[in-house]
């Protein structure tokens, strides 16, 4: 099963009530076989703008986010039950990626051009596509090709 | 018509008018009375054209000079093909005449040649099939080793997943302690935000005051 991070934006309740909605959203996870990896409050904060959701305008919200794990055919029922809590002011389920590994090639990348390897091949690659040049200076006193 | 209305006379043109020809030898047909494609006009397609007349004595003289002409070519074929066939029955030039003995002995010499080539190609035949089987026995051999290797480190990576995921589940969140992992959750909001300065210095939280410190 594929892992999956739900983030979710809660209107602004009184704790017992909040406690319940999550558990309420926990519970939907794991009626659908899912298993919760790990909870993460990030807060209550004023939104960016002003949210209509079921027919209330809400300025403040508690955010949210659990990861878990389900089969991806479930995501859809998921959204589909969350998108009826009238608690839940947005809800986004986003994949977890593997990390990308990557080196840090800063110091090479501040390196004046010339030293540079990118660089060092392009000028390669234009030495090689020149064309053979007659030298003046070899003892010839007139050009022994045609103009 | 107007061409020659318009150019003083002289004979060459009288000629070239005889001849069917003008004087650069180019006769065009582009603008015909009609174009080439069309069918017969209705008012002539049951004209039969009447035939020239010929006397009897114009006739046979046409019939003698063509028997005439007709019998001494015959004639000359006749003489040419005689000749062919006396020549191939009489010379040696183009081929060698053999006894059937020694005939016979050719053919055997023949047969022996072939064999004999046949024989030594047989033998390279078989070094070479020798060769490329070897080589194939070798290249199966090596995909299989490789195949092997391949399914081995998949089977690797797959238990080392497999391993971490059981490592893992000892902090998964089940029904049991989701009261006390809500808890914990609220109790301890994370932020993620932070601010580089140019030190490279990771200054964490949308609200750490670094520099009044």
């Amino acid at each position: 099963m594929p892992s999956y991070e739900l983030a979710l934006v809660l209107r602004q309740l009184p704790r017992p009530e909040l406690i319940s909605v999550i558990k309420r959203t926990a519970e939907a996870i794991f009626d659908k076989g899912g298993i919760i990896r790990k909870f993460e409050n990030l807060g209550t904060r004023a939104l960016p703008f002003k949210v209509s959701e079921h027919g209330v305008v809400h300025r403040e919200a508690t955010h949210f986010t659990i990861t878990f794990d389900t089969a991806p055919t479930k995501l859809s029922d998921l959204k589909e039950e969350f998108g009826r809590d009238i608690d839940i002011i947005r809800r986004y389920i986003f994949k977890v990626e593997e990390p990308e590994d990557y080196e840090c090639t800063l110091h090479e990348e501040m390196l004046p051009p010339a030293y540079r390897k990118d660089v060092q091949e392009l000028i390669d690659i234009a030495k090689r596509k020149q064309k053979p040049k007659y030298n003046y200076n070899s003892g010839l006193d007139y050009y022994p090709f045609q103009k | 018509m107007l061409r020659a209305g318009c150019q003083l006379f002289n004979p060459s043109t009288v000629a070239a008018a005889k001849t069917g020809s003008n004087n650069f030898a180019l006769e065009f047909v582009r603008w015909r009375r009609k174009p080439r494609w069309l069918p017969v006009a209705k008012s002539k397609v049951f004209r039969v054209p009447e035939r020239k007349k010929q006397s009897e004595e114009e006739r046979t003289e046409l019939m003698r000079l063509h028997n005439n002409y007709k019998t001494q070519l015959r004639s000359v074929r006749q003489y040419l093909r005689e000749e062919v066939v006396r020549q191939q029955e009489t010379s040696t030039a183009d081929h060698i005449v053999f006894t059937p003995e020694q005939e016979e002995a050719e053919f055997q010499r023949c047969l022996e040649v072939n064999a004999a080539w046949n024989a030594q190609i047989a033998k390279e035949r078989e070094v070479r099939l020798a060769k490329e089987r070897e080589e194939k026995v070798a290249y199966i051999q090596e995909r299989i080793e490789a195949g092997k290797l391949r399914a081995e480190e998949q089977r690797e990576r797959a238990d080392q997943r497999i391993r971490h995921e059981i490592e893992q589940s000892k902090t998964f969140i089940t029904r049991d302690n989701l009261d006390a992992a809500i808890e914990t959750a609220l109790a301890n909001p994370v932020d993620h935000n932070y601010a580089l300065d140019l030190e490279g210095n990771m200054l964490r939280g949308r609200t750490t005051q670094s520099l009044t410190s």
